[in-house]
């Protein structure tokens, strides 16, 4: 109801505007209309991905183009399944959909197709032969990772992993391709695993329970999926020197990243350990950018060209020895290789700093915080 | 479908005043009319009417929780609970889906193994809580991570194949373009009720659930009940896992987990009492497509993503509530005494208005005669006063003695260690402050389940306010203190006012607070810990974090206020039995609301703690302290239904857990191993302190 109220004014301000200009050809297209079916909002990685989505919705070289709308089907697959079945009856053209599960919604899917709805899933997979998928090579993620750790203990040592929800896809791959690393290199011995389902808070509580009988001396590395930021500030309490800080290889949270500037380097904001500790890191996430990119892929189809089944994102790593802050963080300015967003602009240290893309020129650091694109 | 008598025990009264009759159902009836608007609104408003085909659709999508809901209804009918139900539907999703080839292609085999799981998981539960008398809500949460745990291993991420032969024959049609399977399959499964209600089993489960002793003394063989109950109710969630099976198409370890809160909200708005003795599994079916329509009525209203959660626990405490408005309803009895109380006041005869000399009663003094009277006992001593505390409490202490010892033995470090035990207590502190909360609510009988994110809103509104300042301290951790109180004082009155059960009041409270946080923080917290804060959950002064003497201090106000209190003496006697405690002259409301503002305190200091350990607040924070506020409590103890348990007890069942999961922590071993074992770690905690005596 409300989205025909929205139609309608529009309408009307098209037709003021068309005694102007070149209205008839905005009011002969019809919008596609989109739906966004995510499933839990509850963290920062989800609201900027959906907020990234939502600020190329309403870019110049989209807003004529897409009619979005956006519904939480929250952690149960059997009210995602509904969702998709509800959209494609509303009368969706594409559906951009965050899958709870790689296979559970394949039936729903399967249908949504059959009526010649679009669905692209991002970042997390699915199944189903019909659905596109963007997201980044997970498994790649753990060799990558792992191999940089095993490459800066110099074969030898023990590694403590954080791990992600157990029972996922996403997490299974990444320990997968972590522990065929490791096991190649006798060196290397795992000596404490927990599941730190991909929040800084449990974290670092399951980093405390390996800390209350093994001290920071016998462990030498650290492989922890979300958290590296609150490893190296664990550390820091404990009164480790900033140069004596464990290797540690995650995801991309602002804050790990502020981390691994140098000791020194001049930032706004920087607070308690969110600060220039120069910490061996190395940083990549799962891009937070593939919403927005999902939304387009599914426009270019709808306007008859083809995209690919699988859209295998590249990953943005970051080390110490490609670390640079941005000043503003508009896309032009990432383009040119800065990677970290300064405290004063990002208080929170949890949020996730991947958020460039060269195929997303319209979404910068503002579309990730507020919604809003590139001019 | 809808008149028909869902409460066998009123056949006799219904003869007698037909009005009642209806009014029993009142649950059923006001679900099912919440329903058909429902799915009016659905249909007025969407572009394109609705058809067959959507309809069938509808109907295939809800069923799997219609099916798992119906098994719960059954269990909690006889008095019961089972937190395992949505975990057998994960497995046996997962078993399906790696089923070699010769059962796989065969669609009877498939649905027959997966009904066996559900009844071998029910005779699992139906042993423990029917034979060995344990309480069903640890015995089912122990399965339930047990069941978690075969799951993962059985398949360690989404994957395999259900072959599309069991598709074709549950998500088809019986009758093409009129009856679709999944609606064939529901009504079957209502007949199969219909005709369990009319035996002797179906009335004795009714029997059970409305008065277990009296069921007892009229001869009813109960072990024997209960235990059909779990077996027939564990076939039910094993066909739901059936029938998620051919819906999907492939197998998930997570697919059923969300499925636990929706599947008691779907009881709970069909009508069923919790509790026991009233309700019917109709009425589940309809709550659970009442749930899945709202999916529906989000998308055509274009509800905004953060309000989603506000609207679905509106449309539940509606639905609830509406159910309950009738002349005899809790609120009516509340207004008309308010009512009285107002005319009282304006004719000044209200006792407080009214001069009275209250005469008390003298008892004659006579020191002598007393002391002839009651001869002077020795003192029996400290262990026979406190025999039964011990004997509850000493079971979780004696397990966390051999998880010391077992974390000694494959870690080292641990008994002489003394940064082992401050971790322990650190570690342990939000546990053992959710514990008091959740304990002293349980203690009463009730429940709360909106503690995951008032910890969330409070832990956000804290870093928000401080933003890193240690001046804001003193005014921002009052503040939101004032926020905890203020959550725990709507739940109490939701459920003594409106007399909303407390299930459903704190899970709505849960959703509405969920909204409230997305809202206020855009879905990204900003803000910071103060730097004061965060020493006192992570400095070290002498190898002593300054939360540890906190902490141990608020353990002793903690079992002084349950044990030494009036207030503690009030939440024992309510729990044991409210209608006697408020004969005794208990204001059994007012402490009630309180015993709820207690644990809103308990959930907010939590919120504010937590913060402080990790620096920041974030939006989920709280999401993994639900379950194990309960645990801790009744491994401590304390009876799920109130009036038993000790304080001392959960500080026990406490650091019992905790030390458990840093034993398992510090391993390698896989998570799926790891669950199972944590499941039989509760179970053996329970196992020691089965009381005898029944």
């Amino acid at each position: 109801m409300i989205s025909t109220i929205r139609k309608l004014a529009f309408g009307a301000l098209a037709a003021l505007a068309g005694t102007a200009l070149v209205a008839p050809a905005v009011q002969a297209q019809e919008k596609f209309k989109v739906f966004l079916s995510m499933s839990y909002i509850g963290n920062d990685w989800q609201a900027e991905a959906a907020n990234m989505l939502k600020a190329l919705a309403v870019h110049s070289s989209m807003i004529d183009k897409v009619d979005l709308q956006v519904q939480v089907a929250g952690p149960s697959a059997q009210k995602q399944i509904q969702q998709i079945n509800a959209m494609v009856r509303a009368g969706a053209k594409a559906i951009i959909v965050y899958p709870i599960s790689p296979t559970a919604l394949n039936g729903a899917v399967k249908n949504a197709c059959e009526k010649g709805v679009v669905v692209v899933a991002y970042d997390s997979i699915i199944t189903e032969p019909c659905a596109y998928n963007v997201h980044i090579d997970q498994k790649q993620w753990g060799i990558k990772s792992a191999e940089w750790l095993v490459g800066k203990l110099g074969g030898k040592g023990k590694v403590v992993m954080i791990n992600g929800v157990p029972g996922t896809t996403v997490d299974t791959l990444r320990i997968e391709g972590a522990k065929e690393v490791f096991a190649k290199n006798p060196g290397i011995e795992v000596v404490a695993e927990a599941n730190g389902m991909w929040s800084q808070a449990v974290g670092r509580t399951e980093l405390s329970k390996i800390l209350a009988t093994r001290p920071w001396d016998q462990i030498d590395g650290i492989w922890m999926q979300a958290g590296c930021y609150t490893a190296n500030s664990m550390q820091s309490e404990a009164g480790i020197a900033d140069d004596k800080l464990r290797p540690c290889a995650g995801e991309a949270s602002n804050g790990g990243r502020i981390q691994m500037l140098p000791v020194g380097t001049e930032v706004d904001g920087a607070n308690g350990t969110y600060r220039p500790m120069g910490a061996p890191r190395w940083s990549s996430g799962s891009q937070n950018f593939t919403g927005a990119l999902a939304l387009k892929l599914a426009v270019a189809k709808l306007e008859g060209k083809e995209i690919p089944a699988l859209t295998d994102v590249a990953q943005n790593i970051v080390t110490n020895e490609n670390i640079k802050l941005c000043k503003e963080g508009s896309w032009a300015e990432m383009k040119d290789g800065c990677n970290v967003f300064q405290p004063a602009i990002i208080p929170n240290p949890g949020w996730f700093a991947s958020i460039y893309s060269a195929e997303t020129p319209e979404v910068g650091l503002n579309a990730a915080l507020v919604g809003q694109p590139e001019d | 479908m809808m008149a028909y008598s869902e409460d066998s025990r009123e056949i006799k009264t219904s003869m007698a005043m037909p009005s009642l009759r209806l009014g029993r159902h009142r649950g059923l009836i006001t679900a099912t009319i919440a329903f058909i608007v429902l799915m009016f609104v659905v249909s007025g408003l969407s572009d394109v009417p609705l058809g067959y085909y959507d309809i069938s659709q509808m109907a295939t999508s809800g069923a799997t929780l219609a099916i798992v809901a119906m098994g719960q209804t059954l269990v909690i009918l006889s008095g019961g609970f089972d937190l395992s139900a949505a975990a057998v539907v994960s497995l046996v999703n997962v078993v399906l889906a790696s089923m070699p080839e010769p059962i796989a292609t065969s669609p009877a085999l498939m649905a027959l193994v997966g009904i066996a799981i559900g009844m071998a998981v029910g005779a699992f539960n139906g042993f423990f809580i029917a034979i060995l008398r344990l309480q069903a809500i640890v015995v089912t949460l122990s399965t339930m991570f047990i069941l978690m745990g075969i799951s993962l291993l059985v398949m360690d991420k989404p994957g395999g194949m259900i072959d599309a032969s069991l598709s074709d024959l549950l998500l088809g049609d019986l009758v093409t373009d009129w009856v679709p399977m999944s609606v064939a399959l529901i009504f079957a499964l209502l007949l199969f009720w219909y005709w369990l209600k009319r035996t002797k089993l179906g009335l004795a489960i009714y029997a059970i659930g409305g008065d277990f002793d009296s069921a007892r003394s009229a001869g009813i063989s109960t072990r024997l009940v209960q235990f059909l109950v779990y077996v027939i109710a564990g076939a039910f969630y094993g066909l739901a896992g059936v029938f998620i099976s051919a819906q999907t198409g492939a197998g998930d370890p997570l697919v059923g987990n969300p499925m636990l809160l929706q599947m008691f909200a779907a009881v709970v708005v069909g009508g069923t009492l919790l509790g026991g003795g009233r309700g019917g599994l109709t009425g589940s079916v309809v709550g659970a497509y009442v749930l899945m329509v709202i999916v529906n009525i989000l998308l055509v209203l274009n509800v905004s993503a953060y309000f989603s959660t506000v609207a679905e626990s509106t449309i539940l405490l509606l639905a609830v509530l509406s159910a309950s408005l009738h002349r005899k309803s809790v609120l009516f009895k509340n207004l008309r005494q308010l009512g009285g109380r107002w005319a009282a006041r304006r004719e000044g005869i209200l006792p407080s208005q009214v001069l009275i000399n209250p005469k008390k009663l003298v008892l004659p003094k006579s020191g002598k005669a007393e002391e002839t009277a009651i001869p002077t006992k020795a003192d029996p001593g400290y262990l026979v006063r406190h025999a039964e505390t011990i004997r509850y409490a000493l079971p979780a202490y004696i397990c966390f003695v051999l998880v010391l010892i077992a974390t000694q033995f494959v870690l080292g470090n641990t008994l002489l260690n003394l940064n082992y035990y401050n971790s322990l207590i650190v570690l342990s502190s939000f546990l053992l402050i959710l514990a008091l909360g959740q304990g002293t609510v349980i203690l009463t009988g009730g429940l709360d389940l909106s503690i995951p994110w008032t910890i969330g809103v409070c832990g956000i509104l804290l870093a928000g306010m401080v933003s890193g300042s240690n001046v804001a301290l003193v005014y921002a951790v009052p503040l939101v203190l004032a926020v905890g109180l203020l959550i725990g004082f709507l739940n109490g009155f939701g459920i003594v006012a409106l007399g909303l059960s407390p299930i459903v009041m704190t899970l709505a409270m849960n959703g509405i607070l969920q909204g409230v946080a997305l809202v206020y923080s855009g879905g990204t917290p900003d803000g910071f810990a103060a730097p004061l804060l965060r020493e006192f959950m992570t400095a070290r002064f002498a190898g002593i974090t300054p939360v540890v003497p906190f902490i141990v201090c608020f353990v002793v106000v903690a079992i002084l206020l349950l044990g030494r209190t009036a207030f503690g003496r009030r939440v024992y006697a309510m729990g044991n039995s409210e209608r006697a405690a408020e004969l005794s002259g208990i204001p059994v409301k007012r402490t009630t609301i309180k015993v709820y503002m207690l644990s809103g305190f308990c959930a907010a200091l939590v919120g504010i703690l937590l913060t402080g350990f990790s620096g920041q607040a974030s939006l989920g924070m709280g999401d993994e302290y639900l379950l194990p506020s309960i645990a801790v409590v009744v491994v401590g103890g304390a009876l799920i239904t109130g009036g038993r348990g000790s304080y001392v007890g959960m500080v026990g069942g406490v650091i019992l857990l905790t030390a458990l999961q840093t034993l398992l922590a510090g391993t390698i071993i896989p998570s799926s191993a790891r669950s199972i074992l944590y499941g039989l770690v509760i179970l053996g905690a329970i196992i020691a302190l089965r009381d005898r005596k029944n």
